[in-house]
């Protein structure tokens, strides 16, 4: 590891270790608890957005569907709980990310087929065919009235349902993901995707199976948004529609370009942006007017999201 | 299932077909010249029928909404094109994400105008009257409006596919969907060209939304079902080609009628299964030119 890559896990380290130990020092703060939820709620959608920016940032593959799985995993975490009639965090945890990798897997094998815009397309429209199921399938989901009472999990004998355990177990999760995706994208794996959305005739001409290198980027990326899903399910104790919803998939895509695609910190900073707009923000305002107007801007100014002008000034 | 009811299903899936090749056709014609999926195009509709329903309020006449709605949106398409695509033009992914944008501002506009007596709950239009009774076909009622969706869906497409043939417009528009480039350098201002087809493809998106509102009523997100369908239709049918849009709306129509009717639980599942055969074994579409992977 050279210097710089030393330092800068250093930085991130420190700012983790600041941030998981928040509640414990702003609770004198009388908006402490509050804050703590906004930040989990980041942290959770700065997962789900950054197994989004592996496809849109790193392999070229611009999904419009990729809700499908953060609901698909919340769904499947729930399911599995109450039908197995277990707290504990590795099998609900577990199915979500089965039950995710497992729909990516069908739907990136349609999908990866099809090229740029046309990729868009379809991932938007089998991600929609999900949500029907969704909504249809009554019995198991609960239809348009969602999933309530979601139990917060248990590892091993350790309680998690306490507010503070929660907020530890999204951050140690969200520590973990972020090594993995870190890992992964300096990996040759890594570098081999960003290749494919650079040039993908010359990766197939070097000898590379590129439909199945897509593919294998879909399903870890779809099983990722499965593990955000499992944990807005414990967060919210409740799993909707509107999880699996192109709505969701959009505020994926809008926080990974707001961000910058193509970096590891861009969608952490783009979920931060979006969930303070929708949540901070006094409710008279518009929020989703200010999003789309926000969005809007930076793919025409600024395409390379807060990450990309940053640089910019920082090189100027 | 008696003959009557095949025949009312008959009829039904045909209209609602009528209605996706008017929703499909600007979809399919904005692609075929500028390499766009407007992503917006199920919120112009949604914003076509709510635009009816406050003209049909204002004037009391559905036939004023009727040209009203679509000229707006026609409007709404001269103002935005110039304004935020022609700046990414060759970026074609980002203007794709700019109409996302778009999209939400305008369903968000739609869901918070309350005082225009638009907002958040399901409004509805009525049926035009002079057209709002039911008539014989076949031994049973059959309601008049959904035969003249069908009726003006073919005179609209003959009207456009004399409009491509036989003017001068159209040789223009068939000329930019063959090679836009091209076209720039033999001297033609390709940016109104441009500008103009995303118009009209506006006004069809609108048109479609006045045509569907007395049928399906207005809500908040028939934007985005209206999306997945002509999505569908254009994948199916084939993208950027009038005869693409009519034979995607010819499956796709009366497959997902007859599916609700025969399998209710599967109705949506079998328009997907049937876009993912078309999709694996005839990727441009069953009449398209473009290929849409490999």
């Amino acid at each position: 590891m050279s210097r710089a890559t030393v330092a800068r896990a250093a930085i991130v380290l420190a700012v983790w270790a600041a941030l998981a130990t928040f509640p414990q020092w702003s609770q004198f703060w009388e908006s402490s608890r509050f804050a703590a939820g906004i930040i989990r709620q980041i942290l959770i959608f700065a997962i789900f957005a950054s197994s989004l920016n592996l496809l849109v940032g790193y392999a070229g593959l611009p999904s419009l569907g990729h809700a499908a799985f953060f609901g698909g995993g919340a769904y499947a975490a729930a399911i599995a709980a109450q039908r197995l009639g277990t707290d504990q965090l590795l099998v609900s945890l577990g199915a979500g990310v089965a039950g995710a990798a497992l729909l990516a897997l069908v739907v990136g094998f349609l999908a990866v087929r099809a090229l740029g815009i046309f990729f868009l397309m379809l991932t938007l429209a089998l991600a929609q065919m999900v949500f029907a199921i969704a909504f249809q399938a009554t019995d198991l989901t609960g239809g348009s009235n969602g999933f309530s009472g979601v139990h917060r999990p248990m590892l091993f004998g350790i309680d998690l349902s306490a507010a503070n355990d929660l907020y530890l177990l999204v951050c140690v999760t969200f520590l973990l993901v972020t090594v993995l995706l870190w890992r992964v994208t300096t990996s040759s794996y890594g570098r081999v995707l960003v290749g494919v959305r650079e040039n993908e005739r010359r990766m197939r001409a070097l000898g590379y199976d590129t439909r199945t290198l897509k593919l294998s980027a879909f399903v870890l990326a779809g099983a990722i948004a499965g593990i955000a899903g499992a944990l807005s399910a414990y967060e919210f104790r409740f799993v909707s529609p509107n999880d699996v919803a192109l709505g969701t998939s959009v505020t994926g895509f809008v926080m990974v370009l707001i961000g910058g695609a193509g970096t590891l910190l861009g969608p952490v900073l783009g979920a931060a942006v979006v969930l303070l707009i929708e949540r901070v923000l006094p409710s008279q305002l518009p929020a989703q007017t200010i999003l789309g107007i926000v969005f809007i801007l930076f793919v025409v100014f600024a395409r390379q999201g807060i990450v990309g002008a940053v640089r910019r000034v920082a090189r100027a | 299932m008696t003959f009557e009811d095949a025949l009312q299903q008959a009829l039904n899936g045909l209209s609602f077909g009528a209605l996706l090749f008017i929703l499909a056709a600007g979809l399919s014609l904005i692609f075929g010249m500028m390499d766009v999926v407007n992503l917006a195009h199920g919120a112009f509709y949604m914003l076509g029928a709510y635009v009816a329903l406050s003209v049909t309020r204002a004037t009391g006449s559905f036939w004023v909404a009727l040209v009203v709605a679509p000229l707006a949106l026609a409007v709404l398409g001269l103002i935005v094109e110039p304004l935020l695509l022609r700046r990414l033009r060759g970026r074609h992914l980002d203007q794709v994400l700019i109409t996302i944008g778009l999209s939400l501002v305008i369903a968000d506009f739609i869901r918070l105008r309350d005082d225009w007596g638009w907002g958040a709950t399901v409004r509805s239009l009525p049926v035009p009257p002079g057209l709002d009774h039911s008539i014989q076909v076949a031994g049973s009622d059959y309601p008049i409006y959904r035969l003249f969706v069908i009726g003006f869906s073919a005179a609209l497409a003959l009207l456009l596919y004399a409009l491509h043939r036989r003017t001068r417009l159209g040789a223009l528009v068939r000329a930019g969907v063959g090679d836009a480039q091209m076209l720039s350098a033999l001297g033609v201002d390709t940016d109104r060209l441009f500008t103009f087809t995303f118009a009209v493809g506006a006004g069809l998106a609108g048109l479609a939304g006045v045509i569907a509102a007395p049928v399906f009523g207005l809500q908040p997100g028939m934007d985005v079902d209206a999306l997945i369908y002509s999505l569908i239709v254009v994948v199916v049918g084939g993208l950027g080609s009038l005869s693409g849009a009519v034979a995607g709306s010819a499956v796709v129509g009366p497959a997902d009628t007859f599916g609700k009717v025969l399998v209710p639980q599967f109705a949506l599942a079998l328009i997907f299964a049937i876009m993912a055969l078309v999709l694996l074994f005839r990727p441009t579409g069953l009449l398209g030119r473009v290929r849409l992977g490999r």
